[in-house]
């Protein structure tokens, strides 16, 4: 589509009132990316609204900022209690006991001495017990973390609108490899990064899609937190792409603009 | 708009998502007014719409790793939590205004509580340009934008084809982009 026709679609008035699918939402921003026309006209459109979002306003009343802060703040810090010394300024009386009283006295002593020490031996049994039901409770959930995201895997391989392409190593790196998932229906892309090696300490791998010729930024490849690297991943949406590429960039919370080292290829 | 800081949209969301308390705080400055208005509007109660928007900005901060740019701009997203968010409350009060719940009555109704909105509650001075806006094209901005409305939704209430809703927008919101040249 060409610049003019884009602006003149309709598509960007929708997405920036709301009310653009997930799909159009991608687009818009694909084209804002692309186009610095559209990416202006945007931004004309969104402040328009936000002349009318002004003329809607109330005011709300300044305690109510400054109750927001203490909230989102008390959860963060943990409350101190004081500790109080207890005062013992009085003088103990001192009383004659009987014989007789004594004997008991010695005799709870033992049965409570006895008492402690079965106290004691149950509590650690108790504790020991606890410990193992912890343990498995966490492989358990452990498990089933890993059972869910294997479940979540194969309906990506599975579905009936699932369309594997394979990216093969490229000079970079040509015994690596990846496999990309490309849903006709929705457009949805998912990665399946286990081939790929370690990416090198500093940098990371991420996603491209090329659209019409030039590579648009698919997103960044979790490869660093163990369990993840073998578990699909979806990444952005794209409604029409020729081949799908992954690159070395160095690491960035941001995804790059342009890739920097390819080292997997796939045509679709 | 309050702090010496500007940020822009992808700025903001990326200090957010670091939990940056600063960027919250312009957050609150510039989208609190707008958001309240919309609980406002629903409640029509100043303390019970304080206490709804107070919450919501809790679960802004809370939730915030749960927004997606690519699903549409943090300002909607602001809304459809606000919005929830009050008509939860409203239901767990056991609230008597129903209809405004629903917000489907008919369009008439809605069309007067846009009216009464912008003019009870002018802060700006803009109210006047507006009011070149023609009622329907106020209306379809309203829907969209303040009450959430998906394109279907809109399409019943407005009772217009799918493929009108488009046209229509664009039309609304070049007509405000002309007001904007006055300023």
């Amino acid at each position: 589509m060409e610049v003019k026709e884009i602006i003149s679609s309709g598509l960007l008035e929708l997405y920036a009132t709301g009310l653009a699918s997930s799909e159009e939402a991608a687009q818009v921003l694909q084209w804002a990316n692309q186009y610095s026309e559209v990416a202006e006209e945007l931004n004309q459109i969104q402040a328009g609204l936000d002349m009318f979002t002004s003329a809607h306003s109330i005011q709300p009343d300044p305690s109510v900022k400054d109750k927001i802060f203490a909230r989102i703040n008390e959860a963060e810090t943990a409350k101190v209690v004081p500790f109080e010394n207890q005062k013992s300024d009085q003088v103990a009386k001192v009383i004659p006991i009987s014989s007789f009283w004594k004997r008991v006295a010695v005799a709870s002593v033992v049965l409570l001495l006895g008492s402690a020490v079965l106290n004691v031996s149950q509590y650690k049994k108790n504790n020991d017990i606890a410990a193992e039901l912890n343990q498995n409770k966490q492989l358990m959930s452990s498990l089933e973390d890993k059972s869910k995201s294997m479940e979540n895997d194969l309906q990506v391989v599975q579905s009936k609108y699932s369309t594997p392409v394979s990216l093969n190593g490229l000079e970079a790196a040509p015994d690596a490899a990846a496999k990309v998932f490309w849903m006709k229906n929705t457009g949805d892309v998912y990665i399946d990064p286990s081939s790929l090696p370690e990416a090198p300490k500093g940098k990371q791998y991420e996603l491209w899609a090329i659209v019409n010729g030039a590579p648009v930024n698919a997103g960044i490849i979790i490869t660093t937190k163990k369990g993840d690297r073998y578990s699909i991943q979806k990444m952005k949406t794209f409604g029409k792409v020729e081949a799908f590429a992954i690159s070395l960039e160095p690491e960035s919370p941001n995804a790059a603009t342009t890739p920097t080292t390819v080292v997997v290829m796939g045509k679709m | 708009m309050g702090g010496t800081v500007k940020y822009t949209e992808e700025e903001l969301v990326h200090q957010l998502g670091l939990k940056d308390q600063q960027a919250f705080s312009y957050l609150y400055d510039n989208y609190a007014p707008a958001l309240n208005a919309v609980i406002y509007r629903m409640v029509e109660d100043q303390a019970l719409s304080e206490d709804i928007l107070q919450e919501a900005f809790v679960k802004i901060w809370n939730n915030f790793n749960s927004y997606d740019k690519i699903k549409g701009r943090l300002f909607t997203w602001m809304v459809n939590i606000t919005r929830n968010l009050t008509i939860d409350t409203m239901r767990s009060k056991g609230y008597k205004k129903q209809s405004k719940i629903s917000g489907d009555e008919n369009s008439v109704n809605n069309l007067q509580d846009g009216n009464s909105g912008i003019e009870k509650f002018d802060s700006m001075g803009v109210a006047k340009q507006l009011v070149n806006l023609k009622p329907d094209q106020r209306l379809i901005i309203d829907l969209a934008y303040f009450k959430g409305y998906t394109q279907d939704e809109i399409s019943k209430q407005l009772e217009i084809p799918l493929g009108t809703v488009k046209t229509k927008m664009r039309t609304a919101i070049l007509e405000l982009r002309k007001n904007l040249q006055y300023f």
